[in-house]
């Protein structure tokens, strides 16, 4: 057990010394935080301020009308123009428009354009959503055009408007469950899961060849028992990755309050607050901590263990290793895209079995918990899947530390997975 | 040999087997080791060396037979800590430091942080590897690491240590440097193994060996022994005056060489080497030297082997 432990601290420290390691855990929050405000910033920059002149041969259009749009909206500005089409064209540069539309003298309120439309010409191509604005001021000039024509007053438009049927769910035998709230952290945290069942997965194949390429497996295999390697190796590389994942969510929350504080968005603050408050209320919080941390761990060592299975068995070559272990990259990749199909009927067959079965089990259950248990998740179903996975990673350990004890010594013609499993049978 | 060993010997491999999948590698070998002996472990790429250095490092376990340390039953997880392996295919990790990674290894042999410290202070002060503490492996030359892995193999003073190759890739004052160490741990009551397939070394260090070849024992004996086994009556004999062919006789012996004022000879079966010399002194001849050839071990293995793909590698080594 000691022999472990030394071989935990070892792996650990050299990794988190390494400058690599320091760099990353720095950079990634702040390129994050970076491209989230970088977005933003450009999304309201890029904001194409469209300036159409309106040539109106219906006579529908006034100037008031259009003014008070453009004051509601200024993405976009509308300007009337009492001129003949051709003329309009001809000077469209020099006027300071971008395009022009006409609406068209036949235009009746009770039918509207035909199905084609009424023509907006632009001096440039302009994606649909750039001229969406302008149809939108169109329509809501339109809609009190035509409320006016039918004598609809305020108070019957108001009822017109507002007066909707919404539905909300809520499980009788689980009222506390919050769907919308369970959505959004389903895929939060499934989504988490398999970000650091990915990245790190391959961390722990890369650091189980470190003993092949430096040659020094023998030498270390005769002081330790291949497995306790193994295992120091898998445990050492897991402390790491929870360490940086640790120091990235720590930094993003710093980065991000510091700059709210700065910019002032308390409006978002407060939002984010309200939205925790309600989130204690709705779901139970200790829960869905204590199960992450479990799906974390487990999931992370079932895998773990067959990529070191991987590392030790390839030879030094980063690409046989990545051939070799596409399978295992391949499960982890279905189980998210299974979690969709889960989090929209959490109940279903195939979130239920998803959540069971070890390979999908850590991203899948830690989505569908968050709809409640035992609402949506019975205990005996949260219990059989905790079980399984434990037996899972219990018995991928086991395999991948026979192969693992073969593997290291090998030097030779890439194996196939045929290979390793005989390795895995052979007697000691 | 250490004076004062008791006879209690410190290894005793019995009929060991290890199969792999498409091969015997070790096919019922025994051999025992005394305590303080510098022991040769000798045969070709492929004889089953490595494989059986492996049973006795508990990297592998036998098939069948049995492995007795220090008069108990082998048991891999406590007797580790009294073996120094220095295998083959040698390595250290690259971008460690070389202090924090020879303590990390002497640790994992079972030595507390505090004794291994000591113990590493004063190997490098021996071998003058002081200003090495925070320099990275990466950065020494293979002699230079050579020696260091060697230190991290003798570091926790093991009962025995275990050589493979060591000497390949070194130049003549590093081999000795290491040699001369062989010698004084041997003294000092450690038990060592060096396996190898160049003969040139064995017969100057080694007191006992045994040569092994597919997978089989071959011979096992003490140097001296071996060759008075194979010996072949062979002596040269030197003069200080020219040798007349009237010196010579034919029954007594047969002429395999001559030159002006020496020559090689077989003495035929029945004759000592006091019946050779009073030849020669009868005949009036002064003799200047007379020295019986015994085989090289190289030579010797050739013989055995003769014929088999393996012999091959052994010539080539010699030329």
């Amino acid at each position: 057990m000691n022999k472990i432990l030394l071989i935990i601290k070892r792996e650990y420290l050299t990794r988190v010394r390494k400058r690599t390691f320091i760099i990353s855990t720095i950079l990634f929050p702040l390129l994050y935080v970076g491209l989230i405000v970088g977005m933003s910033y450009i999304a309201t920059k890029t904001n194409t301020n469209l300036r159409i002149a309106v040539i109106d041969s219906s006579g529908y259009f006034d100037r008031g009308r259009i003014e008070r749009e453009n004051l509601l909206d200024s993405s976009s500005i509308l300007t009337l123009v009492t001129d003949d089409p051709g003329n309009v064209r001809s000077h469209l540069k020099e006027n300071g428009f971008d395009g022009y539309l006409v609406i068209p003298a036949q235009l009746n309120w009770r039918a509207g354009t035909d199905a084609n439309g009424i023509l907006l010409y632009t001096t440039r191509t302009l994606g649909i959503e750039a001229i969406s604005p302008v149809k939108a001021k169109l329509n809501n000039i339109w809609s009190s055009i035509k409320n006016e024509k039918l004598g609809i007053d305020e108070n019957t438009r108001t009822v017109l408007q507002q007066s909707v049927i919404s539905i909300h769910p809520q499980n009788i035998n689980d009222t506390k469950a919050d769907s919308g709230m369970a959505t959004g952290i389903g895929y939060t945290a499934g989504f988490l899961i398999y970000l650091i069942l990915l990245l790190y997965g391959s961390q722990v194949m890369m650091g189980v060849m470190e003993e092949k390429t430096n040659r020094i497996a023998e030498v270390i295999v005769s002081s330790v028992r291949p497995f306790q390697l193994m295992l120091g190796k898998i445990v050492g590389i897991g402390l790491v990755a929870l360490t940086q994942f640790f120091l990235w969510v720590a930094f993003i929350f710093i980065i991000y309050n510091v700059t709210s504080a700065s910019g002032g968005s308390t409006g978002a603050m407060a939002s984010t607050i309200g939205g925790v408050q309600k989130l204690f209320g709705s779901i139970n919080v200790s829960l869905i901590i204590f199960c992450f941390a479990f799906y974390l761990l487990a999931g992370f060592f079932f895998y773990a263990s067959l990529y070191a299975a991987i590392g030790s068995s390839v030879n030094e070559d980063m690409r046989e290793a990545q051939s070799l272990s596409f399978p295992i990259t391949m499960l982890v990749i279905i189980s998210i895209a299974l979690m969709s199909a889960a989090i929209r009927d959490p109940s279903g067959p195939i979130a239920v079995w998803g959540s069971i079965i070890p390979f999908s089990s850590p991203i899948i259950m830690m989505a569908r918990i968050p709809f409640g248990v035992p609402g949506t998740v019975p205990w005996w179903q949260l219990g059989l899947s905790m079980a399984v996975l434990i037996l899972g990673f219990i018995f991928t350990t086991w395999l991948a530390g026979k192969i693992y004890r073969t593997g290291i010594l090998m030097y030779g013609k890439k194996p196939t997975w045929k290979e390793m499993i005989k390795w895995a049978f052979r007697k000691n | 040999m250490a004076p004062n060993t008791p006879h209690m010997p410190l290894l005793e491999l019995k009929h060991l087997r290890k199969f792999f999948a498409t091969q015997k590698a070790v096919d019922d070998i025994s051999l025992t080791i005394e305590k303080g002996q510098i022991f040769g472990l000798l045969g070709p790429n492929g004889a089953g060396k490595t494989t059986l250095i492996r049973m006795i490092t508990g990297i592998f376990y036998p098939d069948e037979g049995e492995i007795i340390f220090d008069g108990k039953k082998f048991d891999p997880l406590k007797d580790i800590a009294n073996i120094g392996y220095m295998p083959e295919e040698r390595g250290l990790y690259k971008k460690m430091k070389i202090g924090e990674q020879t303590l990390y290894l002497a640790q994992l042999k079972g030595l507390s942080k505090a004794d291994a410290n000591v113990k590493i202070r004063e190997w490098f002060a021996k071998f003058d590897m002081q200003s090495w503490w925070n320099k990275k492996v990466e950065d020494l030359s293979k002699g230079m690491s050579q020696k260091l892995q060697f230190v991290t193999t003798v570091l926790h003073e093991p009962k025995l240590i275990i050589l493979d190759e060591p000497f390949s890739g070194l130049d003549p004052v590093n081999t000795n440097l290491i040699k001369d160490e062989i010698y004084q741990l041997a003294k000092k009551g450690a038990t060592v193994i060096f396996s190898t397939h160049r003969m040139e070394q064995v017969e100057e260090i080694c007191d006992h060996i045994a040569l092994v070849n597919k997978g089989q024992k071959i011979l096992d004996g003490t140097v001296k022994d071996i060759k008075q086994q194979f010996k072949e009556n062979l002596f040269r004999v030197s003069f200080s005056d020219r040798i007349l062919p009237e010196h010579l006789a034919i029954h007594l012996f047969e002429v395999k060489h001559k030159s002006d004022r020496e020559i090689t000879i077989k003495v035929d079966h029945g004759y000592t080497n006091n019946d050779v010399l009073d030849y020669f002194i009868h005949k009036g001849l002064p003799i200047e030297s007379f020295n019986e050839i015994l085989p090289s071990l190289n030579e010797i293995f050739i013989r055995l082997v003769e014929g088999t793909p393996n012999a091959r590698q052994f010539q080539e080594v010699k030329s």
